[in-house]
């Protein structure tokens, strides 16, 4: 395969089912070596898109190829380089956690020399030694997403799609399954779906954020950190010209009635903006850097049906 | 091949490692050896009076009766056997395993079939092992025995087919169960039904399972008997793969 290939290239794909568009002229690429959040409320149409990702499921138009094959016009082929945890981890439980391990190994083409050690690698990876005898009926939460994640990677995919992974995992789980992710991607590409911000944040890459079965925002996570700057709460109230007015400000952008973020131009400090901010008698309370710009366009995608915000 | 083969063994390996499967071979078992005593008990208060050296008595008596009430048995018994499989996976969230993991849809649905098969052959060649005892203390016609088994093998492969193809149908396994039972007994009494009503059909009488059973228990096996329960199985299994499709396609 071609280097400069992206691993995953989803074009205009859309699905609809019993009438109603589930999804709309979806587009995203993925190399090897990112992690990709897809981010959404309820019904956005995250698991959708991961159905067709994984090959579950049939676009109604649009294509989604992998490593440059179609995945429904070479749905045995490219399926092979797919790990797919979907929801609801898919685990017979009326095998213990190898046999089930082995069973999916076998089912992804392994050659049989091969099984033994690739179990093995993925009960040490994901950290199932001492479960490895235990039926997977009778694990705990915790434990059943980590065997269901093993499943995903035993046959060492190129692109692994992860359908809320964190799902009802206490903290400390959480925690330990985000570091997992993030040695996986070293070696594969991965998207994930959730609707939790500090699992996008935490273990992501890129982030594209899906509203109604539409792309609304797609951006690099550096990208939106770096962009941010600052947040600003004040005492008083002020329009955003007040601040536009200012020659250090490049934009604002209004959080709530006295919260803003405000992005700077270069060469501009955050000292020259409380300056400012002062000289205008706005009565600053607090000047901070903005980390939650992510959550900030999230919720102002999810509350707003209509935003016509340009997918990156 | 391999993935139809790793799929039935699962499969098997699964159904055997629950309760289910003992219980339903077991109470299968008791009530044919019940049936089989029966019989027997009346074979040997007639045997008096009957060649013992005709292997027709015996036979007639108690291996053939055995059988057909085992057919009968047999359109409870695949339903039971085959509804879990598909309706099963999909219940348990299990099915997106095997459809992402670029098996065709036909090869899961043969895997399962074979899967489901192997339980519903077991229990026909139990009970078949129980007429075969009765080689030891007279002479049996072993050919219509043969035919006989060869007979039910096919025909329960019909009815596993049917019930695969009704567990794709749906995501209950009790409904699925209770669709293959209700195909199957139509599909093995249209043709009593309709001859009940007056209509005597040749249609009808061809699609009927039974009329393509019956010559096996004479010992007459014949080629479209046997291409009969080929195609019903391969259009069920056909179906069933016909339905995964949709599953992708439609969602």
């Amino acid at each position: 395969m071609n280097q400069s290939t992206p691993e995953l290239v989803i074009d205009r794909v859309s699905r609809n089912l019993s009438g109603r568009t589930i999804i709309e002229d979806l587009s995203l690429t993925l190399d090897r070596g990112e992690v990709l959040g897809l981010l959404g409320v309820n019904g956005a149409g995250k698991s959708t898109t991961l159905r067709m990702i994984s090959g579950m499921l049939a676009p109604s138009s649009g294509s989604v190829t992998l490593g440059g094959l179609d995945l429904y016009a070479n749905p045995e082929r490219a399926r092979r380089d797919i790990g797919y945890l979907p929801e609801e981890p898919p685990l017979y439980g009326e095998l213990n956690v190898e046999e089930y391990l082995g069973f999916c190994a076998r089912l992804h083409g392994l050659p049989r020399p091969t099984i033994n050690a690739a179990v093995e690698r993925v009960i040490e990876r994901c950290e199932l030694g001492e479960m490895r005898r235990r039926l997977t009926s009778l694990l705990s939460k915790g434990f059943r997403q980590r065997v269901g994640l093993a499943q995903a990677i035993v046959h060492e995919p190129a692109l692994i799609v992860l359908d809320e992974p964190a799902s009802g995992l206490d903290p400390i789980q959480a925690l330990r399954l985000r570091e997992l992710i993030r040695t996986l991607a070293v070696d594969h590409a991965v998207v994930l779906s959730t609707h939790v911000l500090s699992d996008v944040l935490a273990c992501c890459d890129r982030v594209a954020i899906l509203h109604q079965g539409r792309l609304r925002h797609s951006a690099v996570l550096s990208e939106i950190d770096a962009g941010s700057a600052l947040r600003v709460q004040i005492e008083g109230d002020v329009d955003k010209d007040a601040w536009l007015h200012m020659p250090m400000v490049a934009s604002a952008q209004i959080i709530d009635a006295r919260c803003w973020r405000i992005r700077l131009r270069d060469g501009s400090s955050a000292s020259d903006l409380a300056k400012a901010i002062n000289d205008c008698s706005f009565g600053l309370l607090e000047l901070r850097a903005d980390g939650n710009a992510l959550e900030d366009i999230f919720v102002r995608i999810a509350t707003q049906p209509d935003t016509t915000e340009a997918a990156a | 091949m391999k993935t139809i083969r790793l799929i039935a063994g699962n499969d098997i390996k699964r159904q055997f490692a629950q309760p289910f499967a003992w219980i339903l071979l077991a109470l299968v078992t008791i009530l044919l050896a019940w049936q089989f005593l029966l019989l027997f008990e009346v074979y040997l208060e007639l045997a008096s009076k009957l060649n013992a050296a005709d292997p027709r008595g015996a036979s007639d008596s108690v291996a053939l009766p055995v059988l057909r009430i085992l057919s009968g048995l047999l359109l409870l018994i695949a339903p039971l056997a085959t509804m879990q499989s598909l309706a099963g996976e999909r219940r348990a969230h299990t099915l997106p395993l095997l459809l992402a993991a670029g098996v065709g849809n036909l090869r899961i649905v043969i895997g399962k079939f074979l899967g489901a098969f192997a339980l519903v052959a077991l229990i026909v060649l139990i009970a078949v092992c129980m007429p075969l005892s009765l080689e030891f203390g007279t002479t049996l016609d072993l050919g219509r025995l043969a035919a006989a088994t060869l007979g039910l093998l096919l025909f329960s492969a019909s009815l596993t087919a049917i019930g695969i193809a009704c567990s794709a149908w749906t995501a209950h396994p009790a409904l699925a169960a209770a669709a293959a039972l209700i195909i199957s007994s139509l599909l093995a009494l249209i043709d009593m039904g309709a001859r009940l009503q007056g209509v005597n059909n040749e249609l009808i009488n061809w699609m009927s399972l039974s009329t393509h059973l019956e010559p096996f228990f004479f010992g007459l096996i014949a080629s479209v008997d046997i291409v009969y329960f080929l195609l019903v199985t391969m259009l069920a299994l056909l179906f069933a793969a016909r339905r995964l499709d949709s599953l992708r396609t439609r969602g």
